[in-house]
């Protein structure tokens, strides 16, 4: 594959390898899926390059990430801006009208990461992470307001009160 | 202000019973509301102690209490903090006393009569998955 002029040799495993271990950025526009998580594709052909962002388009990486076999898409609703800017842009959490009832696509956005950390807008995920500490740390960094912070349970018995001896 | 239960998926498959949660955003964190379960039979409201630095919680020389959880025997320290609840449209501030606990099994917070249902008046209705939350002045 030829990046910004320069020959790599990737293939999706590498890639995946490659961010095991790395928190995805705010999703701007684009995203890829990678390990079922969004990622900037941007970010992502950085990391596995080593080139710098300027080296390349948005269009670029999501073309090469997508000739790895990784799915792309535009976010319904851009979520690159800072807290005020999202204030003002509307509420954090969505209205509940009278007749509110949980949405399956939040359930199944939380999915993939049972266990961990996450810090949640709307049926969103922004951030995962294996402690608190590591989600306030990425809003903080990203300049990104949640509407929730929890741990995914992985167990149910985290959640009735059953903890372990 | 209003506030839709919240399922979350379970570990082996399925979804889990949606619950009566809100978020509650700590003095000092307010980007990072935790979500606390609406726990009428508590009578604390109760964090993971691992929140408090993350808020600027002093813990140090306070009040602690030992208590079990679920089987499991913890320790809270009382700290005396705003929170904040905000549905998107509205916010309600108040001081509260909270108790942060470690070890901490839950997932969540539990916002129970101390710290949270004093604040409120609360109206649950679990036909149609939704809480009312009024605040009292």
């Amino acid at each position: 594959m030829t990046v910004s002029g320069h020959q790599y040799d990737l293939d999706r495993w590498s890639v995946e390898a490659a961010l095991q271990g790395v928190l995805p950025e705010p999703i701007q526009e684009h995203f890829v899926v990678i390990n079922g998580r969004r990622w900037p594709p941007k970010q992502v052909l950085a990391l596995v390059t080593g080139l710098d962002r300027a080296d390349f388009t948005t269009h670029q990486a999501r073309r090469a990430l997508t000739r790895l076999g990784f799915s792309a898409a535009r976010a319904a609703s851009s979520s690159g801006h800072d807290p005020v800017a999202s204030s003002a842009a509307g509420p954090l959490r969505p209205a509940v009208s009278g007749t509110a009832k949980w949405s399956e696509s939040s359930v199944e956005a939380l999915r993939p990461f049972i266990g961990l950390w996450v810090a949640v807008r709307g049926d969103e995920v922004l951030v995962a992470a294996p402690s608190a500490k590591e989600v306030v740390a990425w809003l903080a960094q990203h300049r990104q307001r949640a509407q929730s912070m929890f741990r995914v349970p992985d167990s149910e018995e985290a959640i009735t009160g059953a903890a372990p001896q | 202000m209003r506030f839709a239960f919240r399922a979350l998926p379970a570990a082996s498959g399925g979804v889990l019973t949606p619950r009566p949660v809100v978020d509650i955003a700590l003095e000092g964190l307010p980007d990072a509301p935790m979500e606390c379960l609406l726990d009428t039979g508590a009578l604390r409201t109760r964090m993971s102690a691992e929140l408090a630095p993350l808020a600027g919680i002093e813990l140090s020389g306070v009040l602690t209490e030992q208590f079990y959880i679920g089987g499991l025997k913890t320790v809270g320290a009382l700290a005396r903090v705003g929170l904040t609840l905000a549905d998107g449209t509205d916010e309600f501030s108040w001081d509260a006393p909270v108790w942060f606990c470690d070890p901490w099994p839950h997932p969540f917070g539990l916002a129970g009569l101390e710290g949270f249902l004093h604040y409120f008046l609360v109206t649950i209705n679990a036909y149609d998955g939704y809480l009312d939350l009024q605040p009292q002045p």
